[in-house]
């Protein structure tokens, strides 16, 4: 197969807006640290596998190089995928110890955040999981963020108060109730196919185009892209059989479908 | 080898150890061996409904921690035949049920009984846990109330992700909901859930339904499985659901308001 080389490029570079988690330490101490973390990982033991965050360990910069670099290990070993230290005496101090092993230092905008900027593409949001990237509109292009593949995950048992489904890098499907107490998370759409009593938060990592549908609404909270509205705020009219949620602007509608 | 079943809410106060003890009554009167274990260690409360606390000797604790063996410790019912209780001990707390010893000991009954009836302390810590971890099957007590709904919805996730047949790969135990201290009155005057209201929720079958009675209260007074009592409506309720739980089709008793005569109505009777 020969393309013609002024046809097709080989590759684009491009800059992309992504929303990232910032894991911030408060404490270097590795029995707090790891209840912490163990904590976390009960709550939402699908949403930790692999989550690619930014770790950010100015507040624990004056624990000395091999107290950090105990805390890098931690994290990692709690399920996390590190794609970048905070920038600041912290990380440096580390990469000066040894840099080996040890993520890129990226530099980021609000708190903790010095001088130069090492992503192109701009900021990227941190800690507010719930504010997305505004300028994000186009579905193919937005989303999660290092997820390629997107199979929808499918659910055929009633998702109870306490459980949590998270289907990451994709969409959800429910085909069985879903109690109050329940939470389904997905990077993409959700559908139930059945009461949805509980939370559904869908474009959890910004996919400000995620939609919800259920079979009948009577849910606790709704959330698209961060945006979210709770029980209280969902009037009765609202409620009901069929609903689809979709986010315009900053506001959830729901409608009849 | 037996089937073992698991009696649990998640909410206390809602009819575990009355029901325990009339499922197992039930089955034992139909000529099942059967045996009935109080897993609320620390509390103790099936040898009084059963009527037999002043014949305790061993416990459940004792049998895990090989100080004495199944024989010395079962409780045979006086009243009906194939019938045993493993009381619980109340002396010790519910970190005393090993997850190896609750194994050891269920095996050693499995060989002996056709069923084994787990009555599950409330809550959903150790002691809820290890009595629902080698059952086969749950049967979940609920109360028509919003909280007690919750409650058991919360169980039942846990019994489809923490038992053992799910652990193995296998498919999620079948959990089955009896409804208790049910009032049909109450229910026409929306102070409680209906039926329906609650299938819709919980989503699972319907094992029975066992009216709001005095006679369960009499029964426990009397250290008495209120199935025994064969005259009142909570006996035959607990009747027709043990009736189901072997397979057998029978309708739905005491769930309507009692009809009341044309002088009833004229006099407000």
């Amino acid at each position: 197969m020969s393309a013609s080389p002024s046809s097709v490029q080989a590759m684009e570079l491009k800059g992309r807006m992504l929303l990232v988690s910032v894991l911030r330490v408060h404490d270097a101490e590795p029995h707090n640290l790891g209840n912490m973390l163990a904590a976390r990982r009960d709550e939402a033991p699908d949403l930790m596998r692999d989550m690619p965050i930014v770790l950010d360990l100015q507040p624990v910069a004056d624990a000395g190089d091999a107290a950090l670099r105990a805390v890098v290990q931690q994290v990692r070993a709690a399920g996390f995928r590190l794609i970048g230290l905070q920038d600041g005496e912290a990380a440096q101090a580390l990469e000066a110890a040894d840099a080996a092993g040890l993520p890129p230092r990226l530099a980021m905008g609000g708190r903790g955040g010095s001088g130069e900027v090492a992503l192109s593409e701009g900021r990227a949001r941190r800690e507010d999981p719930s504010a997305a990237a505004p300028e994000e509109r186009d579905s193919a292009a937005s989303g999660a963020p290092v997820a390629v593949h997107s199979a929808t995950r499918v659910v055929d048992q009633p998702v109870r108060s306490g459980q949590q489904v998270y289907a990451r890098g994709g969409d959800l499907l429910v085909t069985a109730p879903v109690s109050a107490g329940a939470e389904l998370l997905a990077d993409g759409h959700i559908t139930v196919l059945g009461p949805l009593r509980g939370r559904a938060l869908a474009g959890v990592r910004g996919l400000v185009t995620a939609r919800i549908f259920c079979r009948r609404l009577e849910a606790e909270l709704l959330s698209i892209g961060g945006h979210y509205r709770i029980a209280e705020d969902i009037t009765e009219a609202e409620r009901g059989d069929n609903r689809l949620v979709t986010l315009a602007g900053e506001s959830l509608n729901i409608t009849e479908s | 080898m037996a089937r073992i079943v698991v009696v649990t809410s998640g909410k206390g106060g809602v009819g575990k150890t009355t029901t325990s003890a009339a499922i197992a009554t039930g089955l034992a009167q139909r000529g099942h061996r059967t045996a009935v274990i109080d897993f609320d260690v620390g509390l103790r409360n099936l040898d009084l409904i059963m009527g037999c606390e002043r014949r305790v000797v061993y416990d459940f604790v004792n049998v895990i921690n090989g100080d004495a063996n199944l024989k010395q410790a079962l409780i045979r019912d006086k009243r009906v035949e194939n019938l045993y209780i493993l009381p619980a001990s109340q002396t010790r707390d519910k970190e005393a049920l090993t997850e190896d010893g609750v194994e050891r000991v269920l095996g050693e009954m499995a060989e002996e009984f056709d069923y084994i009836i787990c009555d599950s302390p409330a809550g959903i810590e150790r002691g809820a846990l290890m009595a629902a971890y080698h059952a086969d099957e749950a049967v979940v007590v609920t109360n028509p109330e919003v909280s007690s709904v919750r409650d058991s919805d919360r169980i039942l996730g846990i019994l489809a992700s923490k038992t053992r047949k799910v652990e193995q790969g296998g498919d999620p135990m079948p959990g089955r909901l009896l409804l208790t201290r049910y009032s049909p009155e109450r229910v026409e005057r929306g102070e409680m859930l209906s039926i329906e209201d609650v299938g819709d929720i919980l989503a699972i079958d319907l094992l029975g339904v066992i009216p709001e009675s005095q006679a369960v209260l009499n029964a426990s007074n009397a250290g008495q499985p209120v199935i025994l009592d064969a005259e009142s409506d909570a006996g035959q309720a607990y009747d027709d659901a043990v009736g189901r739980f072997l397979g057998e089709d029978r309708p739905l008793r005491f769930v309507d308001v009692p009809k009341r005569g044309f002088f009833g109505r004229l006099f407000g009777g």
